[in-house]
């Protein structure tokens, strides 16, 4: 009876001072407002090394050179297979349109049918070519999707020693939860850089699904970037690493690479 | 060779000069796969194959890439015997090692840019088309039937002597493409465990009757035989669409019939002969939500078909319509279902010709990945509607390693013995299979 009265006043001091910290925390559209804003460079160009191992530990390595530039507000994506050998000359093209009511265009090219197929983008939730990431989650980088979530600000809290911005998305609607794979997303975002330090993702049932770790955040031409990202899949026990190197947002990146010849031809 | 040689040359020289610095990339690939017949038939087979690739990258951003291709198959049931070379052109042969093996330069091409083209110069497969496991416009280069079509694709298609340059016109990509090979499809020879019975294909002489096959007359005007065609496709509201047009040798030779009376009885003589045709076709493919839609069409102007009337040497020529539609369902996770119906309308049809005026084939592909795609399992369906036959593959593979992949399949034929799958009826095999990468 005394450790209940002992941890109910507990909670009740935690809800106040929470309280207390969410009148003086932005809005949860104003820090997701803030997270799209951050400058990312009209174009980048990086190596992305993919590490994927599965709960008995078996270890599996992909290189890749991705690119992304803007058109306005348009994104365009790229990411060509580098090694091993099984999977090198694979690509994949995304044009993501500003328009929330424009499904974005997705082509991937498979070197054993040597043709460039058209996919669906509504298979944004599922994983990315074996890894932890969904299409989706690859197509967003660092952003978040404004026309598929809304957003609530929960508290405060800190991430590697940064003081960050607990932010809540819930999709706005359940067809949109099944399409994301994601029933609710807690993000803690660095508010001295908009960029999320670590994200928390539960399925559609509302069961923990994985964690999103993001660290070795650097400038790298003035502007934030990631160079690490973890991701462990509760469910699975299956884990994802991406580690980013030769980032370069002031190598010019040429407009064809953007196109399905150039997915074709490879690098 | 002779190209092969002045190319191969061409390289070393630049690749020694320092004002020519490169790079120089080596991969490949080595597989085996054992096939053994479930019902007594002829298929079993061994084969090995070995693919190293380099890729030489030069400073001023252009590559030669070259694949070559050592294959044998242990049991002697299927390569390199068993098929006939004489529809491959001397440059594009393989060399026999012995009566198991054989040696080929799968691929040699330069490619890179020179002014607003894009050019693959040399040794290469150039691909078209938006159907799956069946063809319409994916003709530009011949096949191998050594399997029938049981082979992969990039295994089966075979790699020509070409120069592919392209060149981009404001919102249109061009691909004009020039093929002086003379190499077209490789059919298993008679006797053969795929070799062509169905009447369809083949003529088939009354039994009394001798026949006589002469060999293929091969086109052989350097520039007066070549192939050539051209490629329009851009992305327009959403559509990816093409425009081709191809002028070529039907890939496959007609087999004109002639019958003579003489004192030992008649004889029916077999003469092996390519034609030409205009290919005018044109595809398309589009998302919506879960479903891509896909599809092309080919016009044929002269197409070959085997007749029953002796009065046109066993053959009628017609235009023909190949035409197919594709649906790819994703609206599973990991799961890709994808239906095709592909037709062949003969226009100009007459009541000689051996196959239906229109024949339609009905394809159904299911793909399901486990275990964050290292476990992939499948299964593909053709039917043809005419026939009542088709094909039926279960297949399951697994991603060891990176290197390392193993699966196991089977292969079922299923129709009448007049039917292109009844035909290998035969033939059901259980294939087991590993590739190592490296």
């Amino acid at each position: 009876m005394r450790t209940l009265l002992k941890n109910s006043l507990l909670a009740l001091s935690l809800l106040s001072t929470s309280l207390a910290f969410s009148a003086d925390l932005p809005s949860g559209d104003t820090v997701a407002s803030n997270i799209n804003k951050r400058d990312e460079g009209v174009s980048v160009s990086r190596l992305l090394t993919m590490e994927m191992t599965d709960k008995r530990g078996k270890n599996r390595v992909r290189e890749t050179r991705g690119f992304r530039k803007y058109y306005g507000d348009e994104k365009r994506t790229v990411i060509f297979y580098l090694s091993p050998k099984n999977i090198k000359d694979t690509a994949f093209l995304t044009y993501d349109y500003p328009d929330a009511d424009r499904d974005d265009d997705q082509w991937l090219y498979l070197p054993a049918m040597r043709k460039v197929r058209r996919i669906s983008a509504s298979d944004r939730g599922d994983y990315f070519l074996g890894t932890d990431f969904t299409f989706e989650d690859i197509k967003l980088e660092t952003r978040v999707s404004l026309k598929d979530y809304t957003f609530k600000t929960l508290g405060e809290s800190e991430v590697d020693g940064k003081h960050c911005i607990i932010l809540e998305s819930t999709p706005k609607s359940k067809k949109i939860a099944k399409e994301l794979g994601y029933s609710r997303v807690e993000q803690c975002i660095d508010d001295e850089i908009w960029m999320a330090r670590e994200s928390k993702m539960w399925d559609v049932k509302g069961k923990p699904l994985k964690t999103i770790h993001v660290h070795d955040i650097r400038q790298i031409d003035k502007l934030w970037t990631t160079h690490t990202m973890e991701v462990k899949n509760h469910k699975t026990g299956h884990n994802t690493k991406f580690t980013f190197s030769d980032v370069s947002y002031e190598k010019s990146v040429s407009d064809s690479l953007f196109s399905q010849k150039s997915i074709k031809r490879g690098l | 060779m002779k190209n092969q040689n002045i190319v191969t040359t061409a390289i070393l020289l630049a690749t020694l000069n320092p004002a020519f610095a490169a790079e120089i990339e080596f991969s490949g690939i080595a597989n085996t796969e054992l096939s053994s017949s479930i019902d007594g038939g002829d298929s079993d087979a061994l084969t090995i194959s070995v693919l190293p690739e380099w890729v030489v990258r030069f400073d001023n951003g252009w590559k030669l890439n070259s694949t070559l291709r050592l294959r044998a198959d242990v049991l002697d049931h299927l390569y390199p015997n068993a098929i006939s070379r004489d529809a491959v052109s001397n440059v594009s042969k393989s060399a026999l090692l012995s009566d198991h093996t054989e040696i080929e330069m799968r691929e040699f091409f330069l490619e890179g840019e020179f002014k607003n083209s894009y050019l693959t110069i040399g040794k290469q497969q150039i691909v078209w088309g938006q159907s799956d496991g069946l063809k319409v416009l994916d003709i530009v280069n011949p096949q191998s039937f050594n399997e029938f079509i049981l082979d992969n694709y990039e295994s089966s298609r075979i790699p020509l002597w070409a120069l592919n340059v392209e060149q981009t016109w404001g919102d249109w990509d061009m691909q004009f493409i020039w093929i002086p090979d003379k190499t077209y499809h490789s059919l298993p020879k008679q006797g053969a465990p795929f070799a062509f019975s169905s009447h369809e294909i083949v003529p088939v002489a009354p039994s009394g009757v001798n026949v006589q096959l002469n060999d293929a007359d091969r086109p052989n005007r350097f520039l007066a035989d070549s192939d050539a065609g051209l490629k329009a496709s851009t992305f327009i509201g959403g559509w990816d669409i093409s425009f081709n047009y191809l002028y070529q040798y039907n890939n496959l030779a007609v087999l004109y019939q002639d019958i003579s009376l003489l004192p030992s009885g008649p004889l029916v003589t077999v003469s092996q002969e390519y034609e030409r045709t205009h290919v005018i076709g044109g595809t398309f493919s589009n998302a919506f939500g879960d479903v891509v839609v896909r599809g092309e069409l080919g016009y044929f102007t002269d197409h070959y078909f085997i007749s029953e009337s002796i009065a046109e040497r066993g053959i009628s020529d017609s235009p023909e319509f190949n035409y197919v539609l594709g649906l790819d369902w994703t609206g599973i996770t990991d799961v890709f279902i994808s239906g095709q119906l592909f037709q062949s309308w003969i226009t100009d049809y007459n009541s000689s010709i051996v196959r239906d005026q229109v024949d339609t084939t009905l394809t159904f592909f299911y793909r399901q990945d486990f275990m964050y795609e290292t476990l992939e399992a499948e299964v593909l369906v053709i039917a043809n509607l005419n026939n009542g036959d088709g094909l039926i593959r279960p297949k399951i593979s697994y991603e060891w390693t990176n290197e390392f992949k193993t699966w196991l399949g089977f292969d079922v034929l299923y129709g009448d013995d007049d039917g292109l799958y009844g035909q290998f009826s035969d033939n059901n095999r259980l294939v087991v299979g590993m590739e190592i990468s490296f």
